[in-house]
């Protein structure tokens, strides 16, 4: 029972707790919670994979601003962020359906893992592994056009949450009752409205 | 004369083609360009083309009689135009061609005569019957197309050039019979003529196939000598060797059904041309369309369906009496019909009140008449009838005209106008009307001396002397199976056919004579006759001199059956004075016909009463059987006669005087001398009698249940069948698949996104089985002549191969290796299994087996020089090949071409 | 039992748990917000199971470039996730995935 073990015993249990929690949470601020949690415990089964640029990169990416973009949204859609219950999920059937092929299928996948003959230990590595030299070399050499393009890629995610999001009208209530909710999206539909007004309110 | 046969060669006889093409000509002008040429110009070349047709045919009669030597063979005039077509016969490789051609000899000569004779005074009659008719041009477009069509028919040299003539003429009754169309009735009786003609020309059809295949001939000479031919067995039954359903019935049953049957050909030749005949002149059962074409116009009447069209059936059996002599069968089936329907249509006519309807049924009876004649052999007695009763018969027609036309006057309503009752004393107003309708009366009742006198007694003379027979040894055809017995002539048959002709004679004489007294003698029981009466509301209208006079009025008020002779008749249209039977009106005095009418009614009259003086046989005048000897004196061979035929013909005379005095004398005291009293009291005492025989025996409407019920049946299910099951399957059973099959895919159209993400997950779990298990494929590249094979195997994700390449059940190598080919050599006929084991990279181990064999190999084809076969001609005269094992290939079969053919010991080389 | 953690094995297995985990709370949650958290966490699987093969086949860091690019890939996606999800709830004033149905026949 080394210190190795245990460490992996322990990150392995936050991460799988952390995403039972996440999927099963009514509140969706436990559920953040819960991812929050898992994605420290994936860092740290990082650390234990000799990767430790990623560790770090994961803990500020994912913990640092995706979570943190969860909740933001969480926090601005209020009381309604969980208020999805009431009434029986529609389309029982093909949920119950899927989930139950999900669990086929990985439990399929286990049982292969499980039949396979003695394991071997990991092996040694060379003393750069996992570094940041030696990601951010291969990184910037042979992925040097992929950087680039993933740059522009989070440059079109920003411009297209910033364009989706924004929505044209500013200002308005965050708790809008249900009808409407159908006059909260203003702005035409389509181009070709444009300058008419839409309902009572208008554009 | 000599002049005449230069330019008319016997054997070009071009003036046939004057002859037929000018009526021709004068329908094509006539219908193209009629309405502009106006009346007077259709009349012109209307009566033009018929008159010099005429012409034409009195000089082609007075050729063929120069040319006709006594007791020589039938002179006949041909004209050769083109070949037609060809037709395969019998064995399949000779060929008959059929040409267009015409002849005319004595028989077409005189019916040729008979056709544009009384057809020219029909089309004068029709130049004033049709005057005021806007579709004056037409009619005589149709008319004279008729003629065209007719003659066609007569003067065709085979039968296929009769055929078009007898469609023709069918094509134009139906066109005249309909000639007022715009009345649903007038259509319809069109429709039923042309229909019931093409159930006739079915058998028409089956007899030319017949004679082709057993005859091998069509034409008129030809047939002259292949009719022999037709004297041979056909098997009728059964259908091919045996019929399968016999099996299950009883041993007797079984024999009965399996023996064949044979009649002669002959017969069944005879039998379907007659149905043609039944169907074109009217006869049991195809009559019923005669009686309902009295819808069309009397002149139509007259020349159609009185002297013409329906006289072509006689016409047909008397040109082809040779065939029809050969089959004793036939000829007394023929007999028998034409003596049931004289009988029978006479007995519909006793109590019918439409004039022209009378005269409709007096017209089968009398063609019936006319079949019996030829049936019994008496060929020339039975066309004599035809040239008599062609005469007298449209005499009565355009009389019967003249007195609607008279009628017409005041009372417009079809069946009003026609209709007996209202008539009476028209003797008083039209005196040549009543002339001639009473020297035609005489003729068809058979008064001592006038034509129908000479006509129909030797029809009956001849039914009860005469007797067709074959002489052949044996009275069999054939021999063995194939034996028929020949018919015999029944011995009832003569006495029961005089029977019967007499009954009918005594009936027309009575309904004739019944027809003249109600129609002439009397008094006038149409309306009162006021001197000077005009139509009631023209002073009050008071514009009359200036109402013009539509057309259209006219056409619709035309649909009788004559038209309004009265520029104002029209008012009455608007006036609605309805003509109530019963109800005393008033009307002028019933005037005689202009020139035009009576003209052709004096002439006609005149030969109804003296053209029996051409066959008068008591008196032994008879130049025209001497004519018409040499045509039949061929089958006439068949024809048997009593000895003492000439010791009979005085005796046999006297039934048919006291048929018509008795007749006669009976309508004459019922009708007459009672006033109709005692034929209103049988009516009421037999009414449910009476009612059957006024509905005609209620025979169209027995064909309305059956014929045409099954026809509408089966179009029915045709409909059903349509509509439920090629509709059902087709679009209905096609749109619900596809409606189906949409209903369950659009389940998987929710919407939402996890549903999808569901089906993803499924199909990625499949995927993902796949790939995670290993399988073990290989192909196998086989090069089987030389033995080896190459087994590669598929590749897949980390995959490890281990081969067994010997099939003794042991590894090659016990580890897995990257070996993914593997190479077999096989001997002849070998077979090996080999197997191959996978291992992914998961650790998972699959194995397949593989069975190779390496066939024999294929000697069929063989690789060296063909075997060759020489043509000997042997001692007998004989041809055959021999094969040319021994020598090498030297000799060749076909000489190549710059090398003389090698020498042939013995034989030759082959021709082909 | 192999030393937890020193065999590969043991990080696929935890990777194919936290995947399927992933994946039912997907399939099975009906909030949007759950669903997207759901996807981080199928992400996140695959980035480990990445990572733990980069380990045993370690000459190159190819599995390590492509965690990392994951990575960014996903916070981009998460971003623009979220502002749909808000547009969403504008036009729905509901988080229910139930009512994004407008594909419905």
């Amino acid at each position: 029972m080394t210190a190795g073990n245990v460490f992996f015993a322990l990150c392995a249990i936050v991460s799988l707790v952390g995403a039972l929690v996440t999927v099963v949470a009514r509140n969706p601020i436990r559920g953040a919670v819960g991812l929050l949690s898992t994605i420290v415990g994936m860092a740290g089964l990082f650390l234990m994979l000799k990767a430790q640029f990623l560790a770090a990169i994961q803990l500020i990416v994912y913990a640092g601003a995706v979570v943190v973009l969860f909740v933001f949204v969480i926090m601005l859609l209020g009381p309604d962020a969980g208020a999805v219950s009431g009434q029986p999920p529609k389309a029982r059937f093909s949920r119950v359906v899927g989930v139950l092929a999900a669990i086929a299928a990985s439990a399929f996948g286990l049982l292969l893992l499980a039949e396979t003959s003695a394991a071997v230990r990991l092996p040694q590595t060379r003393p750069d592994h996992g570094s940041v030299e030696a990601v951010g070399g291969l990184i910037f050499r042979k992925g040097l056009f992929l950087f680039e393009l993933a740059t522009v890629l989070l440059i079109v995610a920003v411009i297209g949450a910033i364009a989706v999001a924004r929505g044209g009208r500013p200002a308005r209530r965050a708790t809008p009752t249900k009808d409407e909710g159908r006059r909260l999206f203003a702005g035409p539909l389509h181009p070709r409205d444009a300058g008419r007004p839409l309902g009572k309110e208008g554009v | 004369m000599l002049g005449l046969q230069t330019i008319f060669p016997a054997t070009d006889f071009k003036l046939l083609l004057v002859i037929v093409l000018l009526p021709l000509i004068g329908a094509i002008v006539n219908g193209v360009f009629g309405r502009r040429l106006g009346k007077e110009a259709v009349t012109l070349m209307a009566l033009f083309a018929v008159g010099v047709s005429f012409l034409a045919s009195v000089v082609a009669f007075a050729m063929l009689a120069g040319a006709q030597t006594d007791g020589g063979r039938a002179v006949r005039f041909v004209w050769r135009g083109w070949e037609w077509f060809e037709i395969a016969g019998r064995d399949g490789l000779s060929r008959l061609p059929i040409e267009m051609a015409l002849s005319v000899d004595a028989l077409s000569g005189t019916m040729a005569l008979i056709v544009t004779g009384v057809g020219f005074l029909i089309h004068l009659y029709s130049t004033k019957y049709m005057e005021t008719d806007p579709g004056y041009h037409r009619f005589f477009a149709y008319l004279n197309l008729f003629i065209f069509s007719m003659l066609v028919l007569i003067l065709g040299d085979n039968l296929p050039v009769l055929f078009v003539g007898w469609e023709g003429v069918g094509l134009c009754s139906y066109l005249l019979i309909g000639f007022w169309y715009d009345d649903d009735k007038n259509a319809s009786a069109g429709k039923k003529a042309f229909i019931t003609n093409r159930v006739g020309d079915f058998g028409l059809l089956v007899a030319m196939g017949l004679l082709v295949y057993y005859a091998g001939a069509l034409d008129w000479t030809s047939l002259d000598t292949a009719r022999q031919n037709l004297l041979q067995p056909v098997k009728l039954w059964p259908v091919g060797t045996h019929v399968p359903v016999a099996e299950v019935l009883p041993e007797a049953a079984r024999e009965w059904v399996n023996t064949p049957r044979y009649v002669s050909a002959a017969t069944l030749v005879g039998l379907a041309l007659f149905l043609g005949c039944a169907g074109k002149s009217a006869q049991i059962p195809l009559y019923v369309w005669l009686p309902d074409a009295m819808a069309g116009p009397t002149p139509v009447s007259a020349l159609i369906h009185a002297a013409t069209m329906v006289t072509a059936g006689v016409y047909l059996v008397a040109r082809m009496a040779g065939v029809f002599v050969l089959s004793p069968a036939a000829m007394f089936t023929v007999a028998i019909v034409g003596a049931a329907t004289a009988l029978f249509a006479a007995t519909i006519a006793l109590v019918q009140n439409d004039i022209k309807k009378v005269l409709a049924y007096s017209t089968v009876s009398q063609l019936g008449y006319m079949f019996l004649g030829v049936g019994v052999g008496a060929f020339v007695a039975g066309f004599f009838h035809v040239l008599t009763h062609a005469f007298f018969k449209a005499c009565l027609f355009l009389g019967a005209g003249s007195v609607i036309h008279a009628m017409h006057a005041r009372i417009h309503d079809t069946d009003a106008s026609q209709d007996m009752r209202n008539m009476g004393g028209l003797k008083s107003f039209m005196p040549i009307t009543f002339a001639t309708f009473a020297v035609s009366w005489a003729a068809i009742v058979a008064v001592p001396f006038a034509s129908g006198f000479f006509s129909k007694d030797e029809i009956l003379c001849k039914a009860f002397t005469s007797s067709v027979a074959l002489p052949v040894e044996g009275g069999a055809l054939g021999a063995g199976p194939a034996r028929i017995e020949l018919f015999q002539w029944p011995s009832w048959g003569p006495g029961v056919l005089y029977a019967m002709g007499v009954t009918a004679a005594v009936l027309t004489a009575f309904y004739m004579t019944r027809l003249v007294i109600g129609t002439f003698l009397g008094e006038f029981r149409g309306w009162n006759i006021v001197e000077g009466w005009k139509p009631a509301h023209s002073a009050a209208h008071g514009h009359e001199a200036a109402h013009p006079v539509e057309p259209s009025e006219l056409e619709t008020h035309a649909s009788a059956g004559s038209p309004v002779a009265d520029p104002h008749a029209a008012d009455d249209h608007h006036h609605h004075e309805p003509y109530v039977p019963g109800e005393p009106i008033d009307g002028p005095r019933p005037h005689e016909s202009p020139w035009q009418m009576t003209l052709p009614l004096v002439v006609l009259g005149a030969l109804a009463l003296f053209a029996g003086f051409l066959n008068a046989h008591p008196l032994h005048i008879t130049p025209l059987e001497h004519w018409l000897a040499p045509v039949f004196s061929a089958a006439e061979a068949n024809v048997a006669v009593r000895e003492d035929a000439q010791a009979l013909m005085w005796p046999l005379m006297v039934p048919g005087i006291l048929a018509l005095v008795g007749g006669g004398g009976v309508a004459v005291w019922m009708y007459l001398m009672k006033g109709g009293a005692p034929a209103v009291e049988l009516a009421e005492r037999f009414p449910r009698l009476y009612r059957l025989v006024f509905d005609k025996w209620r025979i169209d409407e027995l064909y309305d249940e059956t014929v045409i019920g099954a026809i509408d049946a089966l179009a029915e299910f045709g409909v059903a069948f349509d509509k439920y099951v090629v509709d059902g399957i087709v679009s209905r059973f096609t749109s619900f698949v596809v409606a189906a099959s949409g209903t369950v895919l659009r389940q998987f159209q929710t919407g939402r996104l996890q549903a999808y993400a569901c089906v993803m997950v499924i199909g990625l779990g499949g995927i993902g089985w796949y790939l995670l298990l290993p399988h073990a494929n290989a192909t196998v590249a086989a090069d089987a002549a030389r033995g080896s094979y190459e087994l590669k195997a598929s590749p897949g994700f980390g995959y490890s191969y281990r081969w067994d390449s010997n099939g003794d059940g042991t590894w090659d190598a016990e580890s897995f290796g990257q070996q993914q080919t593997l190479n077999v050599d096989l001997e002849v006929e070998e077979k090996r299994t080999v197997r191959l084991q996978v291992k992914n990279a998961l650790g998972r181990v699959a194995t397949e087996d593989f069975v190779i064999e390496r066939p024999k190999p294929d000697r069929s084809r063989v690789a060296g020089p063909p075997t060759r076969i020489r043509i000997e001609h042997g001692p007998d005269g004989q041809v055959r090949g021999v094969p040319d094992g021994a020598q090498g290939g030297q000799r060749q079969l076909f000489p190549s071409p710059g090398r003389p053919p090698a020498p042939a010991p013995g034989g030759q080389e082959a021709a082909q | 039992m192999e030393p937890l953690g020193y065999v590969i094995e043991h990080y696929v297995a935890l990777s194919g748990v936290l995947f399927t985990i992933g994946a039912v709370g997907f399939l099975a949650r009906s909030n949007v917000l759950v669903q997207l958290m759901s996807i981080e966490l199928m992400l996140n699987a695959v980035n480990l199971m990445l990572v733990a093969y980069n380990r045993v086949h370690g000459d190159v860091m190819s599995g390590q470039m492509f965690a990392f690019f994951i990575i960014a890939v996903a916070a981009a996606e998460a971003a623009v996730g979220l502002a749909i999800v808000l547009s969403f709830y504008r036009l729905k004033s509901t988080v229910n995935s139930d009512a994004a149905d407008n594909l419905r026949h």
